[in-house]
């Protein structure tokens, strides 16, 4: 037989096949080797309303697989963040001036208006990196590294994680640990807890570098409980150990009676603070336990899930989370999924909106809104897509909105008539792609 | 049919599956009954034991052998079902026992389709010669069970009888099914491919050869010389809609020894050629 043209064969071959099996009705064949890298690409804007904080984030997660189920996986997220966020410092009917936290310059806030802080930018790295493999058949291992920079924050961490099967695969126990070592360079040097807010210049309260460091323990169980419906528990465990206090937050010091700030007595020629502010101070330990729940049942198509979250921490702040999604699809090709979170947290024991002048300074002290009694509810969907090369595209789109309450013990004379929590609102934007 | 032959399937019911799985079992083991050359009693049996008589085969059995005899014709007689007897002095198995030159050509002597007269649905054979339906008989075997499963209903089901498979379609939950092709060692793969549907065939056995005079003699023996196809690669992976299909490119290609990666890239399907 002379050569065969190629073309003939593969037309001689299929014409052959179709004898020897008959024509019965066969799909052609679709496949490809799998992709050694894969990509997840997202954009987020987080906007707070006003003149608040604005948080543009881009991040890039990409994942090595490995045969055998190994992976290599790596992260870079960029934020830049803008804007103002409340100080500490409460309304007051006639105009405020602060010291800038670098010590500098002062700025003025108007009367009736709630204090913020505008030098709030920075642009924050973070960079992580993971690997994950199995061990033997019925285990798997976890390791990372991560690290983060901003002008004055640097964290370094590690983290390790254990899983192992059971039971058929329809259970799985997991241990992680975490650890973290955090250092800060605040603007101007840390100030002296509870010291006074000083003239522009005098930087005679400020320490130097500070520290933290914080462990993380993780245990879980998950469960397979039907075709449908597989659970997961968790608990951990949080202790922070070293400088937790924010540098750039103080608190007012009012009236016993009034509950009006206390005026400050300027040195002429020198910019300084109209009232008298003092920086707070935390506690330098903290440990929170915390529970969490989630179920997920998947129904035609449609996954639901749903977690809770309880938190309870030596601060005295209890949390209660739940969080539920519900995706629904869209053809065979895209999908809807609907958000809501809800969120409440009772106050942090030493949470004060101000401190009196008739009481002893306490020891620990901070008028931080997020060290507050509050509601947070967030709701939004997010609609993904596949595109015609097989990608993933989703956006989604939330909103968030913080409601908090001071406790009335707490709101001294002329505090009644003002607005004492800053509510908050804000919106979030994310663009993900999957390639 | 000498490998471990699985089914994964998805269905609605325990019962369906079950009931599923025995249906493609039963089939797996009747064709491995009636053509597997190591048994008694079956046809290929009588073919190779008739001793120059004729035998008359039935439908199934001469739709094989036309389809061997296809490929005898597209591969230039080189993929040829008698050339089983070739294993008589051919051992792959990692030493470097070469055969003598007049030992290869005494077996090639009952090798050879062309001393074959075949008329369907008469086939005879000269005595002393043999013929093995191993190279085509599996994927065959997968192609039916998957026809099987069609008929059905046509859940989600991977057919896998030692690594050459046909997906039905993909899987309920995910997007495609992944199938690890093997590398050197049988617990590492080598290469991961996401199969939605369709049909994967590998040709080739890295652990099986001969090393001589740092020379490598594949297991690949071409029939119209008695020796290993020089250059054949180690293993050739096809993606094709049938798994008959895949397996015949697969061995086509091998045979073409240093010339394989070519010959494939003028096919449509789908391949992975390893050197």
């Amino acid at each position: 037989m002379s050569k065969q043209d190629n073309r003939s064969i593969s037309a001689a071959l299929a014409t052959a096949t179709c004898t020897l099996l008959g024509s019965g009705v066969v799909q052609p064949a679709v496949a490809q080797e799998e992709p050694d890298w894969d990509f997840n690409t997202s954009l987020l804007y987080y906007g707070e309303d006003g003149d608040r904080v604005k948080d543009f984030s881009v991040s890039a997660i990409a994942r090595r697989m490995f045969v055998d189920d190994r992976f290599l996986t790596l992260s870079l997220t960029v934020d830049g963040l803008t804007g103002a966020t409340p100080s500490g410092a409460i309304r007051q009917d006639v105009p405020q001036t602060f010291t800038r936290p670098s010590g500098n310059a002062a700025y003025t806030v108007p009367g009736g208006v709630l204090p913020l802080d505008d030098t709030f930018k920075d642009t924050r790295v973070a960079i992580s990196g993971g690997w994950q493999q199995p061990i033997g058949e019925t285990s798997l291992i976890n390791v990372g590294a991560s690290a983060s920079k901003e002008y004055d924050y640097m964290h370094l961490g590690v983290n390790a994680k254990y899983a192992r099967d059971f039971n058929q695969r329809n259970t799985t126990l997991s241990a992680g640990i975490a650890l973290s070592m955090d250092s800060l360079d605040p603007v101007g040097g840390a100030p002296t807890p509870l010291t006074p807010m000083l003239d522009v210049g005098d930087t005679s309260n400020r320490l130097g570098d500070q520290d933290k460091d914080v462990l993380d323990v993780v245990f879980g169980v998950t469960q397979v409980i039907s075709r449908n419906l597989v659970v997961q528990a968790n608990y951990s465990y949080s202790m922070s150990d070293g400088y937790l206090t924010d540098p750039y937050k103080v608190l007012s010091l009012v009236d016993g009676t009034t509950g009006d700030t206390l005026l400050r007595t300027l040195t002429p020629g020198v910019e300084g603070p109209s009232h008298q502010y003092l920086f707070e101070n935390r506690p330098d330990e903290r440990t929170k336990h915390s529970l969490y729940g989630q179920a997920k049942y998947y129904m035609n198509g449609k996954v639901l899930d749903a977690s809770y979250r309880y938190m309870t921490d030596d601060w005295d702040i209890d949390s209660h989370t739940v969080d539920l999604r519900y995706r629904i699809p869209f053809g065979t090709d895209s999908y809807i999924e609907p958000h809501l979170r809800f969120y409440t947290q009772t106050e942090a024991e030493f949470y004060q909106l101000s401190i009196s002048d008739a009481q002893p300074l306490p020891s620990f002290a901070s008028a931080d809104y997020r060290l507050g009694d509050f509601d947070a509810i967030t709701a939004g969907v997010k609609y993904g897509w596949r595109t015609r090369n097989d990608n993933e595209m989703s956006l989604r789109v939330e909103a968030y909105r913080q409601a908090g309450t001071v406790p009335g013990s707490q709101i001294i004379g002329n505090q009644a008539s003002r607005d004492n929590y800053p509510d908050l609102n804000a919106v979030i934007v994310q663009f993900g792609y999957r390639f | 049919m000498g490998s471990p032959c699985e089914l994964v399937c998805e269905a609605p019911k325990r019962a369906h599956a079950l009931r599923l799985t025995g249906r493609v079992a039963a089939e797996a083991w009747r064709i491995e009954e009636k053509f597997s050359r190591y048994l008694e009693g079956n046809i290929v049996a009588r073919i190779n034991a008739a001793s120059g008589k004729t035998i008359e085969v039935d439908e199934e059995t001469a739709d094989l052998l036309d389809f061997a005899v296809t490929l005898y014709d597209l591969s230039e007689h080189r993929f040829d079902i008698t050339s089983g007897v070739l294993r008589r002095v051919w051992r792959f198995d990692g030493s470097d026992c070469i055969p003598g030159v007049s030992e290869v050509e005494a077996v090639m002597q009952l090798v050879g389709w062309h001393r074959v007269s075949w008329q369907r649905p008469y086939l005879q054979m000269p005595a002393g010669m043999e013929i093995d339906l191993g190279g085509i008989g599996k994927e065959y075997a997968v192609d039916r069970c998957a026809a099987l499963i069609r008929e059905e209903g046509g859940d989600p089901c991977l057919v896998n009888f030692g690594g050459d498979l046909v997906a039905t379609e993909a899987p309920d939950r995910r997007r495609h099914w992944k199938v690890a092709i093997e590398g050197d060692s049988a617990t590492e793969a080598d290469r991961i491919v996401n199969l939605k549907q369709g049909a994967l065939a590998t040709s080739g056995d890295a652990r099986r050869f001969l090393l001589k005079d740092g020379r490598r003699y594949s297991h690949i023996l071409d029939p119209t010389t008695g020796w290993p196809v020089p250059d054949a690669p180690r293993s050739i992976t096809i993606v094709a809609d049938t798994c008959v299909e895949a397996g015949a490119v697969s061995t086509l290609a091998m045979l073409k020894g240093a010339a394989a990666e070519g010959f494939l890239k003028a096919q449509t399907a789908a391949f992975w050629c390893r050197r």
